[in-house]
């Protein structure tokens, strides 16, 4: 009978701390709606969706998912949002066009993609003080190494992939890809990174030892984000409504999966179970199992989700 | 005073125009727009995706002198150049088509800010059957200002290219609803 109660509160007591440790949570810019829809990714319902002017673009997160980073390229300025209070801590002004955004791993320094100026811009979170890199035509998306030492950026309008040294912040090496780059992503032991060719439909995928390009990947029309989940590469195709799925090891194809109206931002699940991806048209996040490639759920987000960066941390 | 405040705007449109080209591939740029409109038509969904699903023939406001269309109806082929009353050309490429959900999706190659004061223009146009004889329209359009980097001049902003996308939308919306209305014999 006592054994029956313990267990019986055991089970219980198992099922909440799961419940509560488990529940990553989604941050999703909504570009024309202007506001950060902050979204439990276990119940698919919107938490808090906290206002952003200056048409919120790109987004990133600290480890621990405590603060959250907004850029607004119409606005020139990041925003930090604590994400526990879902409420706006901070603004700093940034010149130009402040489009992706990445944070480094001690959550100290900020990697921002001028659009409009052509620059790398980092910022000193402690000091606030900024400096710039030009870093070549229309630079979009970008994607931090796991020791944190090279950056890689998509110069759209230069075709290119520049290879940053985040220690002397200078440029190490370019890389020509497909045609207009935009989303970069890096996998998990530091090996590959993958690029989205908007203009040449493929994904050009590199080693980052030699720094060359290994392979190139037929997808659909107008590949926009990448995510890495279950020994898969998931890519968002805009104008296919689609994800194209491949086999992350021998690179060939796995499935499509059909999404919503205009996908862009792709992100994978904490434990990569499931793939995450922010349709622009249709205004809903939908969540896609990474394995059966079953679509779990869908769920309504605010005008324009755009979610560009790595957008999924753990719950609080 | 005023006059050369004209002119200075006028110059600065026409030096966009000639160097815009380069500047029209941005399809995924920093801050897309969004259209997003909506009209009742009078007919079964059958009868209306029949006109939409028609590419080579489209329904429209354009005041078009003659078409050249190819590829048929199959997704990033299918290609239709509408060429204009006053000489101008417009290429667009079907970029989805969709029979089940009754969707098809357009995208123009050819910027012309005298035409639309937006860039990288594409539609995504959808049918919902009401009933057996009512249909809803729902157009959605994604674009960027006619000028689409920072600082853009007054008549090449955000709210020019809404209002004029939404002016544009509208009128082609009432035009396949009167087309499609249109009694038989008429």
């Amino acid at each position: 009978m006592i054994r029956q109660a313990l267990c019986g509160v055991i089970v219980l007591f198992c099922l909440l701390f799961s419940n509560t440790i488990l529940a990553d949570e989604a941050f999703i810019t909504a570009q024309n709606g202007q506001s950060l829809d902050i979204i439990d990714l276990t119940s698919m319902t919107t938490r808090v969706s906290v206002p952003i002017a200056g048409k919120p673009a790109g987004v990133a997160l600290t480890k621990d998912g405590r603060r959250v980073f907004v850029t607004s390229p119409e606005g020139r300025f990041i925003t930090i949002v604590d994400s526990k209070a879902g409420r706006i801590e901070k603004q700093i002004p940034m010149n130009g066009g402040p489009l992706g955004v990445v944070v480094s791993g001690t959550g100290e320094r900020l990697y921002v993609t001028d659009f409009y100026d052509d620059r790398l811009v980092e910022i000193d979170l402690n000091t606030q003080k900024q400096r710039s890199l030009p870093i070549g035509s229309k630079p979009a998306g970008l994607a931090l190494t796991p020791d944190g030492k090279t950056l890689l950026v998509a110069a759209r309008d230069d075709n290119q992939i520049i290879f940053v040294d985040l220690q002397q912040f200078s440029r190490l090496d370019q890389l020509i890809v497909g045609r207009h780059p935009y989303g970069v992503t890096i996998d998990a032991d530091g090996r590959r990174a993958y690029v989205a060719n908007v203009e040449s439909n493929t994904v050009s995928v590199i080693d980052l030892s030699s720094r060359k390009m290994i392979a190139e990947l037929p997808v659909e029309s107008h590949p926009y984000g990448i995510a890495l989940a279950s020994g898969r590469i998931f890519i968002s195709n805009q104008h296919s409504e689609s994800l194209s799925v491949f086999d992350a090891k021998a690179l060939t194809p796995v499935a499509t999966v059909k999404v919503g109206d205009y996908p862009e931002g792709v992100c994978a699940s904490l434990d990569g179970a499931n793939v995450y991806v922010a349709n622009w048209f249709s205004n809903e996040l939908w969540a896609i199992d990474a394995v059966t490639l079953k679509v779990r759920a869908k769920t309504a987000t605010s005008d324009g989700p755009r979610a560009f960066g790595l957008f999924v941390a753990p719950g609080l | 005073m005023k006059m050369r405040a004209t002119f200075f705007k006028k110059l600065v449109v026409a030096v966009l125009l000639l160097t815009l080209p380069c500047a029209a591939q941005a399809a995924h740029g920093a801050s897309p727009l969004k259209v997003v409109e909506e009209l009742k038509v009078d007919a079964p969904i059958e009868k209306v995706w029949g006109v939409i699903d028609d590419f080579a023939h489209p329904i429209t406001i354009l005041s078009i002198e003659r078409i050249e269309a190819s590829g048929n109806n199959t997704p990033d082929q299918a290609e239709r150049r509408l060429f204009l009353k006053d000489g101008v050309m417009i290429k667009e490429v079907l970029t989805k088509r969709d029979e089940e959900r009754f969707m098809i999706g357009v995208h123009r190659k050819t910027d012309n800010l005298q035409l639309l004061p937006a860039v990288n223009y594409t539609s995504l146009i959808t049918l919902r059957s009401l009933d057996q004889d009512h249909t809803i329209i729902e157009w959605k359009a994604r674009f960027y200002r006619g000028y689409p980097n920072n600082n853009p001049p007054a008549e090449l902003n955000d709210d020019v290219a809404v209002a004029a996308v939404k002016k544009l939308i509208a009128g082609e919306l009432a035009a396949l609803k009167k087309h499609i209305e249109k009694p038989i014999g008429q």
